[in-house]
């Protein structure tokens, strides 16, 4: 039996956790798809999506409740899990801690108590970024002895927890897929903070020379990784090849930092006449400069060493790992995603 | 500007155009005499620097196993080429001609000296038989692919001969126009790669097909349509025209329209560069499959004339009306810089990022044009993965490997380099040192 009979998306009414729902819905034969979330489902979905609310059961729980999850597993008579419950950046360790690692834990035990065949975690790109360029990396490289930060920390501790768990004599398997840099309907990061930029009027000024190189994933590309883990997972001839296994998930099209940016704001009607470029050490001094003003003034910083690192550091990765078993590629290339973004945005369902 | 103007505003070209000129180590020294002594050899040599120098001067560096076969190969398919290009020739005597041309091959002696007086090739036809004598004396293997070649190429010519809708409105889609540039350069590729394999110059696997389109056939393509992009003045104004109409009709409705409509006529030339840009991750495979020196460089300079012509052309509107061409100097330092691969990655990873700063935010392409530069540096990083954490093995992918093998080879010139750079040197600090010594001299002697 290797069909997917009945999934469980915890963190499912999240933003990658809608992306989830749709892709599942779209397998043939149809699963039964569940929800399990501390939010319910939006009321009124973006027209990006196609699926028919009413059809996805919903289990309201803290992932860190045995009791809840576990009457949502036997409810739902799931024989797959898939876990993409995560803090947003800029949360608190304690938040982290309790989430990723607490939670992870949790999911892991109850799932197998229960009897579940295969889990698929929705890891991050950032667990081997330590904070030096990362050049076409794939799954051979190292996560840092040192933790960049608390969040790709915890991220890390809960993959290796995942990784340990897979378990096929007992059958229960498991997968990290590692997406980087997630974009689509319902992103509160990385395109919104974009449109933000323009609206400052700030998007005319680029930091470092944009040779560095960046990966953009559309949310329903990641999210079609997660159907074919499971569906690999579940299938006897290729379960032994992809269980117990991370794997880079990207739009396959690493790009210049600020060409993203820009091909954003081009899309929002926004075109620069003349772009004003502050060369990597003079923007970390302004940074500096910019963190010790608001300290005194007591206002956010706009720039800051850490931002200017992040926007001048090359971040890409080479997924072939998960072309070649996991028979992935992207469907939604970047600037259809872009366009659907800026649609949904446009949508204003806030 | 004046080319000694020109050097002198770019001392780097300059120095690269004594070094070329005076200093540079010839791969097969004594080789020239050879040619000398023989009477067909010789008038062959002649014939190919009649009609292209900067090619017989390449092929003159080859190394002797394949120099001559490429000089015949390259002036048959030239003669070739002057049948087809003459229109006083008339099309029916044209088209025998043409299909018929391979056959002419076994024959001891043929000439033709039908040609227009103002064709200025018509010399490799009227002294054929030197050509056909020294075909003759080729090994067997390599007049072979010679003939194949030139059957096919000239059954081509046929096709476009007779083409009316091709004559008349030139080329449709994109499909088409890689097919013409299959048939004027692709064909070309596969000849000389069939030399290169045979004369064990180049990996073996260089001659099958790998992914959607033969190693080759990219060569000869990123050559021809950059040569295309190059040429729409001039080929307007003969009458002609090779870009297809499925890229300019998103621009314009006619095609001369671009040279009014400038800015469209920058879009178009972009989306263009855009299409030529996707060969170049299998020309660097290419280049870093050849293992013979002189087979390398007699590759790669065409190939990094070509980036650095189409980094030229890129958003440049002059291109709409006239000829442009890089500088005599760059050529020299391109010239000296593409002797290892990892020169030519170099230089190719250079005017791709010249071409990204010059691409416009408005452009329809801007986000096209920057995932396939950035898909090149991508592939360039496969090729060395020289930027790994501690620990972390190299993936061994075929590029990857093809690449250390080809950079023992790039490790051998760097000696030949030292070489040329102390010898430059040398002459450098002696000119200095006169230079010193008179103005010492004129300065305290001449009070």
């Amino acid at each position: 039996m290797s069909d997917i009979s009945s999934v469980l998306l915890i963190g499912g009414a999240g933003f990658l956790g809608l992306h989830l729902v749709q892709q599942f819905s779209e397998v043939k034969p149809t699963p039964k798809i569940s929800v399990f979330d501390v939010r319910p489902l939006p009321e009124k979905l973006s027209k990006q999506f196609s699926f028919d609310p009413s059809s996805i059961g919903f289990f309201k729980g803290d992932l860190t409740s045995a009791e809840d999850l576990e009457k949502a597993i036997k409810e739902s008579g799931c024989n797959v899990v898939v876990h993409s419950a995560s803090p947003m950046h800029g949360n608190s360790q304690e938040v982290y801690e309790l989430v990723n690692v607490k939670g992870t834990r949790n999911i892991i035990d109850v799932s197998k108590k229960c009897g579940v065949k295969a889990l698929v975690y929705t890891s991050s790109a950032g667990v081997i970024f330590n904070g030096q360029d990362v050049h076409n990396a794939d799954e051979s490289w190292p996560i840092p002895e040192i933790p960049m930060d608390g969040y790709n920390e915890t991220k890390a501790i809960a993959e290796d927890m995942v990784l340990k768990a897979n378990d096929p004599e007992n059958g229960f398997v498991t997968i990290a897929l590692r997406p980087a840099g997630i974009f689509g309907p319902g992103d509160r990061q990385l395109v919104p903070g974009l449109r933000a930029v323009a609206k400052l009027g700030q998007s005319k000024f680029q930091i470092g020379d944009n040779n560095n190189l960046f990966d953009w994933t559309y949310a329903g590309n990641v999210a079609d990784s997660h159907v074919l883990g499971a569906q690999k997972l579940l299938d006897p001839a290729t379960s032994d090849s992809v269980s117990g296994e991370t794997f880079f998930i990207t739009n396959d099209t690493p790009t210049y930092f600020w060409a993203l940016a820009r091909t954003v704001w081009k899309a929002d009607g926004h075109v620069d006449k003349r772009v004003i470029v502050l060369k990597r050490p003079v923007a970390i001094l302004a940074g500096y400069l910019s963190e010790f003003f608001s300290k005194l003034s007591g206002k956010e910083p706009g720039l800051t060493p850490f931002r200017v690192k992040i926007v001048c550091a090359y971040r890409y990765h080479n997924i072939s790992k998960a072309k070649k078993l996991l028979g992935y590629s992207p469907q939604v290339d970047i600037e259809e995603g872009i366009r659907r973004t800026l649609a949904w945005m446009d949508e204003k369902l806030d | 500007m004046g080319s000694l103007t020109q050097l002198l505003q770019h001392p780097l070209e300059l120095k690269s155009a004594l070094v070329l000129k005076y200093y540079r180590e010839p791969l097969f020294p004594g080789e020239e005499s050879k040619i000398a002594n023989s009477k067909d050899l010789k008038r062959c040599y002649e014939l190919l620097k009649l009609t292209s120098r900067s090619f017989a001067a390449v092929i003159q560096e080859l190394n002797p196993e394949l120099r001559d076969a490429i000089m015949i190969f390259y002036l048959v398919l030239r003669a070739l080429d002057t049948i087809e290009d003459d229109m006083t020739i008339n099309p029916s005597v044209k088209v025998k001609l043409l299909n018929e041309f391979d056959e002419k091959l076994d024959l001891d002696d043929w000439s033709f000296d039908g040609n227009g007086p103002n064709e200025k090739d018509r010399d490799v036809l009227v002294d054929f038989p030197y050509i056909l004598r020294e075909y003759h004396n080729l090994k067997p293997e390599y007049q072979k692919v010679i003939k194949e070649i030139t059957r096919k190429m000239g059954q081509g010519m046929v096709n476009y001969v007779l083409d009316e809708s091709f004559n008349l409105n030139g080329v449709e889609t994109i499909k088409d126009y890689d097919l013409y540039c299959h048939y004027v350069a692709g064909l070309v590729g596969d000849g000389l790669t069939q030399l290169i394999v045979l004369a064990g110059f180049g990996d073996e696997n260089l001659y099958e097909a790998s992914g959607d389109r033969e190693l080759y056939e990219s060569m000869g393509l990123f050559l021809q349509k950059t040569n295309i992009i190059r040429d729409y003045a001039e080929d307007l104004e003969d009458g002609r025209s090779f870009w297809p109409k499925e890229i300019w009709s998103l621009y314009v409705e006619k095609l001369p329209d671009l040279q009014k409509d400038k800015s469209n006529g920058l879009r178009c030339i972009n989306h263009l560069v855009l299409n030529a840009l996707t060969h170049v991750n299998d020309v660097l495979t290419y280049l870093a499959s050849i293992n013979e020196q002189s087979t390398f460089q007699f590759c790669s300079i065409p190939q990094v004339m070509a980036i650095a012509t189409l980094s030229l052309l890129f958003n440049n509107e002059k291109v709409l009306v006239e000829n442009v061409k890089i500088r005599k100097g760059e050529t020299c330092y391109l010239i000296l810089k593409s002797r290892t691969l990892k020169g030519c990655v170099e230089i190719f990873q250079y005017y791709l990022r010249e071409i990204k700063s010059k691409l416009m935010v408005e452009d329809p392409n801007y986000l096209p044009l920057n995932i396939q530069i950035a898909k090149i540096e991508q592939f360039m990083e496969e090729m060395y993965q020289d930027k790994l954490p501690a620990g972390v093995r190299p993936n061994e992918t075929e590029i990857y490997l093809k690449t250390q093998e080809r950079t023992k080879s790039d490790e051998k010139m760097a000696i030949t380099f030292k070489m040329e750079e102390n010898n430059f040197l040398m002459v450098v600090s002696y000119f200095g040192i006169a230079v010193l010594a008179i103005a010492y001299y004129t300065l305290f002697f001449n009070k």
